[in-house]
């Protein structure tokens, strides 16, 4: 898919006017403070931004997975549209503006209830983490941890394949029902290995089994049976992050947040797991929310590009519009600093300072003290985004002219 | 290597191990001097103590004797105890399986115990319940054990009498044989449901006693070990993955908190065999406190050496099995090293 497809597809996954504070000792931290932006179906979306920059919160925030507490979300919603989700109430399902001509319900991520959330998490919306070493119990195998995504979201299929059709009910069935649901009690394990249940207990295992091995071969994992068995320490930093994406892969989601997944890895593998989910992502059609302090990563694969600075956008567009016409101080600093080694961890080549702490901050743009345009209005009040040209906005006070336009409710705003 | 194989090699160096022990106990108890003095009476003459000698080998070079000794272990006779008159084998048994008893049912409710209230406090963190537990925990660390059960005794025997002293009931104890001397095996062998509600209501105050530190200090470690684990970013993973917070606790967190709390709960067994000798001596519990307390003050070696040849003993075994799941827990646990 092309950039220039991207504005027709529809907005599979919305931020709107995210904030999210950390009670710290130090007073209130406003690490997410007002950020918007949509994910289309299909697109990659790059957010990038020096680290302690808001964006593992925000990617968070799809999965419901911030720590509340120390958090509290202080405002905002995460509205998601499910590909096959029910139909919007609307317009049952034609398609309208509400459910941006998805015809799919619309769900706020934050307050949904924990049931039907769990049934997202893995399923719909899956997340690749930052360190696939911390990331993977280190006590269980790899097999045993890819198979509880199948149980969890895929019981149906597990019990079909082994033979039990939704019609039979009698102990055995409800026995292996609880197996393939991981629900199975005490009595279940013992039963497991006699007869009469040893047989079908054994397909569903196989079954189960078929699964693990077919996602981990996807991610070009060479001996699949034999990673199964094995536990997490026993194999590489790159071999761990391919098990990863295997296990956000696995239920085909619409949506996978991938927070920095080449960060921790060695510097000669990340090109590999960078295409690896390039391409997995384009043969699934799968949107992605790519997260990274790495403008150049963002530039090689995504589609768009939402720059985050100390908790709010700065700018977003295609990644062609921010890349060829960078309009924020910001991201025209983060540019500059591309090609120079070392940079991260709150420094960059060419911006001086620092992101500052976020401890009750005063009103104003937040690059102020680090900006080379700073005017007197720019302490004053907050920037609002402008856009600059179609689909692309920068929310800077340089900006006199354009449309303006709060990023977080460009589009569906009428609902 | 195999955790089976690993086993197997553990096992057969059990014997050399139990070997060394036996050595060792032998020197550190003959170097109190003779064992004679216990046997001896004020009415004996010089010939009859050379008789005595020539009888018990204690004529010969050290060696010798330790050969004697060894002899007569591994066919089951432990010596003569000058305390009991008696000899060793036939007194030991039924007190030490009362011992053991006691401090098996009390290790058993305190693992338990501190596990569960581990996980009840770490899951609620910060919260009343964790104080609370912390309460707990703290003065089940600080309070002496013999003050403790002296404060339980007078409350609940003494002043409300709802549990008894003593280990059994006497006519229920007569009424049914003792193949194991465990009271509570036995009741169960005889399928005497009476007599199993007895045991059980001797054995509840002691084993609170005697349980209470060992609570303490499992509690605070599984607490902490939990915390630990669930800020991981494998706990939130599970999450990610769709997992019902039951099983993000029993799968992923828990067990994985099992593995340090593991290595304290075998240093609580040793813990439980010391504390045992001061509960049974609160609570009229007929094991082996009593009679080794005498043995030590008369001097009485056979009795001394058969008690801590068998509680080394039990304490490689527990250690052994502390191991096996140790290394069932943790795969990177590197077995044989
Ligand atoms: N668990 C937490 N406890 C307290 N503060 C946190 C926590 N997680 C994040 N924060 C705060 O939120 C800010 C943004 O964090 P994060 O989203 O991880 O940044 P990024 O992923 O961009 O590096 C941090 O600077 C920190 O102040
Ligand atoms: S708003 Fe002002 S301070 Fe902020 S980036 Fe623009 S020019 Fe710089
Ligand atoms: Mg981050
Ligand atoms: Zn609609």
């Amino acid at each position: 898919m092309t950039a220039h497809d991207m504005p027709k597809a529809p907005v599979i996954a919305e931020v709107r006017d995210l904030r999210v504070q950390f009670d710290s000792k130090r007073g209130n931290v406003h690490a997410v403070d007002g950020v918007g932006f949509q994910i289309r179906d299909g697109e990659m979306l790059g957010l990038v931004g020096e680290t302690g920059c808001g964006k593992s919160v925000t990617g968070r925030a799809f999965l419901n997975l911030i720590p509340r507490p120390p958090a509290k979300i202080a405002g905002g919603r995460v509205l998601f549209r499910p590909r096959g989700g029910a139909p919007c109430p609307d317009c049952a399902g034609e398609g309208c503006e509400a459910c941006g001509r998805t015809g799919t319900e619309t769900v706020d991520l934050l307050t949904l209830p924990p049931k039907p959330m769990r049934a997202i998490r893995g399923a719909r919306i899956a997340m690749i983490f930052q360190d696939p070493g911390k990331a993977l119990n280190p006590t269980l195998t790899i097999g045993a941890q890819l198979a509880e995504v199948f149980l969890q979201h895929r019981s149906e299929a597990l019990l079909a394949e082994a033979g039990v059709s939704p019609e039979e009910t009698g102990w055995q069935a409800n026995a292996l029902r609880r197996m393939a649901r991981e629900e199975d009690r005490w009595l279940d394990r013992r039963l497991k290995g006699l007869p009469p249940l040893s047989s079908a207990a054994a397909k569903l295992d196989a079954a189960l089994d078929a699964h693990v091995a077919a996602a981990l071969a996807e991610t070009q994992i060479p001996n699949p049976a034999r990673v199964m068995r094995a536990y997490p320490h026993e194999l590489s930093g790159g071999m761990r992050q391919r098990v990863m994406i295997a296990q956000a892969l696995a239920c085909d989601p619409d949506l996978i947040i991938a927070d920095e997944p080449t960060t921790a890895l060695d510097v000669t593998i990340q090109a590999r797991i960078l295409d690896l989910i390039k391409t997995l992502q384009r043969k699934r059609r799968t949107s992605v929310l790519y997260i990274s302090h790495d403008l150049s990563l963002v530039r090689r694969v995504c589609d768009r590009v939402a720059v985050m600075y100390a908790g709010r956008i700065a700018e977003i567009g295609t990644v062609a519009q921010v890349f060829a016409d960078p309009r924020h101080p910001y991201t025209q600093g983060l540019i500059a600093a591309v090609p120079r080694a070392g940079t991260g961890r709150g420094h960059l080549a060419s911006i001086p300072g620092s992101v500052p702490e976020l401890v009750d901050p005063p009103p104003g743009c937040r690059f102020a003290d680090r900006c080379a345009h700073v005017m007197a209005e720019c302490t004053r009040a907050n920037p609002v985004a402008r856009e600059v040209a179609p689909g692309h906005q920068s929310v800077c006070f340089l900006e006199k002219t354009g449309q303006t336009a709060a990023p977080a409710t460009s589009e569906a705003s009428t609902t | 290597m195999q955790l089976r194989d690993y086993i197997v090699r553990r096992l057969m160096i059990l014997p050399v191990l139990i070997f060394g022990v036996s050595i060792v106990v032998f020197a550190l108890t003959r170097i109190g001097g003779s064992p004679i003095g216990v046997y001896l009476s004020h009415e004996m003459n010089a010939d009859e103590v050379a008789a005595l000698e020539e009888r018990f080998h204690l004529n010969e070079p050290l060696v010798v004797q330790y050969w004697y000794w060894l002899k007569g272990a591994l066919s089951g006779d432990f010596g003569y105890s000058g305390v009991a008159s008696a000899p060793v084998s036939e007194v030991f048994w039924p007190k030490f399986a009362a011992t053991m008893e006691l401090s098996v049912f009390s290790a058993i409710v305190a693992v338990w115990l501190g596990l569960w209230l581990g996980v009840f406090a770490g899951t609620r963190r910060n919260r009343w319940q964790d104080h609370l537990t912390r309460v707990v925990a703290v003065s089940g660390a600080s309070l002496p054990l013999f003050w403790f059960g002296i404060v339980l005794l007078i409350v609940f025997w003494a002043n409300l009498g709802w549990f008894p002293v003593g280990r059994s009931t006497a006519d229920l104890w007569a009424s049914i044989p003792h193949p194991t001397g465990f009271y509570t095996l036995d009741a169960i062998l005889a399928g005497n449901v009476q007599a199993f509600l007895d045991a059980l209501w001797h054995l509840f105050l002691p084993s609170i006693t005697l349980g209470f530190g060992a609570v303490a200090i499992i509690t605070r470690m599984m607490r902490s070990a939990l915390v630990e684990e669930l800020q991981q970013d494998y706990v939130d993973a599970a999450r990610a993955k769709g997992l019902p917070e039951r099983l993000v606790l029993k799968r992923h967190a828990r067990r994985n908190a099992l593995v340090p709390t593991i290595t304290v709960i075998g240093l609580t067994i040793a813990f439980l065999m010391q504390g045992a000798i001061a509960a049974e001596i609160i609570y009229r519990w007929p094991g082996l406190g009593r009679w080794m307390a005498d043995a030590v003050v008369r001097g009485d070696q056979a009795t001394i050496m058969t008690y801590v040849l068998f509680t080394s003993v039990l304490f490689l075994f527990a250690n052994l099995i502390v191991d096996i799941i140790y290394a069932k827990l943790d795969p990177r646990v590197r077995l044989g090293d």
